[in-house]
């Protein structure tokens, strides 16, 4: 028996229809041939990047600990296991410089023998074991999970609000993750809920995956934890995944101007993090491999499948069966939120979650000039208004991107998919906002000194 | 291989300027058709002068300032066919043109060229014409078939204001009377503006609250609502220039102040001013007000703001 519902859906605003693009969604997780090296970066998360805790000649196996962080971050484990070929601060193929480790296959993909499921006994222990994993959020936004666990002093979490919402076209890695492990995923909610003590859970789902919804909800029934997790079927529109407009919709509150989920006493983690938590806690084994949706109109082979980090876009897409186009753009994640890259060589990092590689659709039609038709303020999710922040920003006036709150905006590129002058208005406000954090800085600076 | 290295969204709608402003030209064409059959074939060769005009006139302008032409975005081609359909039929050209280089190359080009002038170009033509050349809009010809002693038949609203007896209102609606020859055909004009609405080009949030304006002032005052709102150039206004992208608010509240403060202002000059007709008047003044509204009805961000600055 199910009592009354503990969430009900609360409207969002805005929003955009993109194409959907999943076509991958019913291609079952594959395993690929793992690579000969691997590069890994030590900065995959939000946050200082780890310092490299092997020397060169040293063997790994796989899960062994290489990368360690004091503070904020996320600690890095070997993906394959093999030698340490090189330990050097070196300027990655995505053009920042950070510490990697380079690892040269012994084609065993042996697991490090010392890992075993980790045990707790108290909150601290469990968050504690959460970083130890190498967890961050698998959304896209690498964060390192264990820190937004810690609720600050005098504030506690009422919510723990699980992001299945996968709403970027393309990507099918978290759909997958729903499908094949669904048992895990809410073993996991109900771990974390229990160890972080939580009254209560919400799966926030697009109603584009109802078999996801269907089949979460079989497994909540089942396990009985229905008094305390709930699977909330969301209508689909982009960005309905996006923490705010998530917590948005499950909660019907607003996260306030610069502050976190935290404040309206919500934990937001993403579905697939979740589930590989629960693998930590299952198995011992940290996070070093990702599902990632490989597909676009370049790809032999399109599917879902399961790379070692730090292996490189080059053998992945070799890896899957190669490419039956010239590409002209490699996008990492969606086509919304994702980061082009212009070197092949890049390595797969935490947060990544698909490959797209077009040729086809990869030119964008020519900026015009704004018509002032109103289609970016009626699509932006924060109520925010995308023309007035763009021509600001354009214009580097930080005064006017302050009336504007442009710090508020996501980079959901809503109003930049509407706009019928293709004018790059989520671009430009990202720039605008650089404009203004340095005003703010240079308003500040001489102040400080001063009171010196 | 050379990859594109650009910042997201990769994904961008299918819409653009010139698919808007096409679909807003093919909603005119039902009207335009309308004023063939009302007043023969001199009003579609006078759209076609305008039109013409305004393709020269803005690719010349762009020309001179070394810019590559917009004059392909359409957005001319809709200003001279709003401009042509406030005109008589019979209209001499040469004002047409000077309305139509008017519109185009002081109110729009000289201001920064599309979405960047400050008043409706069509709107602001019409009334240079009205003010400086009324004999040009003096009179209306009547719709074709009638009695020959009414070749230069009187507007409903001149007739209105002089007591004399009103057209019925199926007259009104198939445009069965004298007057501007795009302005008339109401019919038609709501078809093509429901076309609009159904594409999601316009919306209703200024349309609606304008005529509802014009049929409470108008009720208030003792005239007749539906007859007020039939005639003159009230349907062309709030369907079409009401609409306007440029030169109206953005949001939905801006847009219900901007529909009433025309509806206001049309119902007012129609009752007490000395003119009979006061859309073109109402819509230009509210142009100017524009920036203010969109000002004062800003959307309130979600979640709050933190200013560093101000």
């Amino acid at each position: 028996m199910e009592g009354r519902p503990m969430f009900s859906l609360h409207k969002t605003r805005g929003g955009v229809h993109p194409p959907q693009c999943k076509d991958m969604r019913d291609f079952a997780c594959a395993s690929i041939t793992p690579p000969e090296r691997v590069l890994i970066p030590m900065n995959m998360h939000i946050g200082a990047p780890a310092s490299p805790v092997v020397n060169e000649g040293d063997h790994v196996y796989v899960g062994t600990l290489i990368g360690e962080v004091s503070g904020l971050g996320s600690p890095i484990h070997a993906s394959i296991s093999g030698t340490v070929s090189r330990v050097a601060t070196e300027k990655l193929p995505t053009g920042a410089t950070a510490p990697v480790v380079e690892i040269v296959s012994d084609g065993k993909m042996e697991p490090d023998p010392s890992l075993s499921s980790p045990t707790y006994s108290n909150k601290e222990e469990f968050i504690a074991c959460v970083r130890d994993s190498g967890m961050v959020g698998l959304g896209g936004a690498s964060f390192p999970t264990w820190f937004k666990m810690r609720a600050p002093e005098g504030k506690s979490f009422e919510y723990l609000v699980v992001n299945g919402m996968e709403c970027e076209p393309y990507i099918t890695s978290d759909y997958r993750q729903m499908m094949e492990h669904s048992e895990r995923v809410i073993d996991g909610v109900f771990r974390a809920i229990e160890a972080l003590e939580i009254p209560a859970a919400v799966i926030g789902v697009e109603d584009n995956k109802p078999e996801a919804v269907h089949e979460l909800r079989r497994v909540v029934r089942e396990k009985g934890h229905a008094e305390r997790i709930e699977v909330m079927e969301i209508p689909t529109k982009y960005p309905a995944g996006g923490e705010k407009v998530l917590i948005k919709a499950t909660t019907g509150r607003d996260v306030p101007a610069g502050g976190l989920p935290i404040d309206v006493g919500c934990l937001v983690v993403n579905v697939t993090t979740i589930s590989r938590v629960e693998q930590y806690f299952r198995y011992g084994m940290p996070l070093t491999c990702k599902t990632v949706t490989v597909t676009g109109d370049c790809i032999a082979n399109p599917g879902n499948y399961r790379i070692p980090l730090g292996m490189s876009v080059r053998d992945v897409i070799d890896a899957t069966g190669g490419m039956v186009k010239e590409p002209r753009k490699i996008i990492m994640g969606g086509p919304m939120m994702g980061r082009t890259i212009t070197d092949i060589d890049c390595p797969i990092i935490k947060a990544n979650n698909a490959i797209v590689v077009l040729h086809d659709s990869a030119v964008l039609p020519d900026e015009t000039a704004c018509i002032r038709c109103g289609r970016c303020v009626r699509a932006c999710p924060l109520s925010l208004e995308p023309f007035a922040l763009d021509a600001a920003s354009r214009g580097h006036d930080a005064v006017a991107l302050d009336e504007l709150a442009v710090m508020n905006c996501m980079e959901c590129g809503s109003c930049a998919y509407v706009c019928p002058a293709h004018r790059r208005i989520t671009a430009s406000i990202r720039e605008g906002k650089a404009v203004y954090r340095g005003e703010v800085a240079r308003l500040t600076a001489p102040s400080e000194k001063k009171e010196a | 291989m050379n990859l594109i290295n650009e910042a997201s969204p990769h994904f961008h709608g299918k819409g653009s300027t010139q698919w808007i402003m096409g679909m807003v030209c093919l909603s005119l064409l039902p009207t335009l058709v309308a004023s063939v059959f009302l007043y023969g074939l001199g009003a579609p060769l006078l759209v076609l002068v305008c039109v013409a005009t305004a393709l020269v006139t803005e690719h010349a302008c762009c020309a001179l300032m070394h810019r590559e032409s917009t004059a392909g975005d359409l957005s001319c081609v809709v200003t001279a066919m709003l401009f042509a359909f406030t005109l008589p039929a019979d209209c001499a050209y040469p004002p047409a043109i000077l309305g139509t280089v008017f519109a185009i190359a002081v109110v729009k080009m000289l201001f920064g060229g599309i979405g960047c002038n400050f008043a409706n170009p069509a709107v602001a033509a019409r009334v240079l014409i009205m003010l400086a050349l009324p004999v040009a809009l003096g009179s209306y010809p009547d719709i074709m078939g009638r009695p020959l002693d009414a070749v230069t038949g009187a507007t409903p609203l001149a007739m209105n204001a002089a007591g004399q007896e009103p057209y019925s209102y199926v007259d009104m609606m198939f445009g069965l009377h004298a007057g501007a020859l795009g302005e008339t055909c109401i019919i038609t004009l709501l078809a093509g503006y429901i076309f609009l609405l159904v594409l999601r080009v316009v919306d209703a949030w200024a349309t609606a609250p304008f005529i509802a304006t014009v049929a409470v002032v108008t009720l208030i005052a003792g005239q007749d609502p539906v007859y007020q709102i039939l005639s003159g150039g009230i349907a062309l206004g709030a369907f079409y220039m009401a609409t306007d992208y440029t030169t109206t608010p953005m949001t939905a509240k801006g847009k219900v102040v901007f529909g009433v403060g025309c509806g206001l202002i049309t119902a007012l000059v129609r009752l007490f001013a000395s003119a009979p007709e006061g859309v073109a008047f109402s819509i230009l003044f509210m142009n100017m007000f524009t920036p203010l509204i969109d000002r004062l009805t800003r959307p309130q961000p979600a979640g709050g703001a933190k200013h560093a600055l101000i």
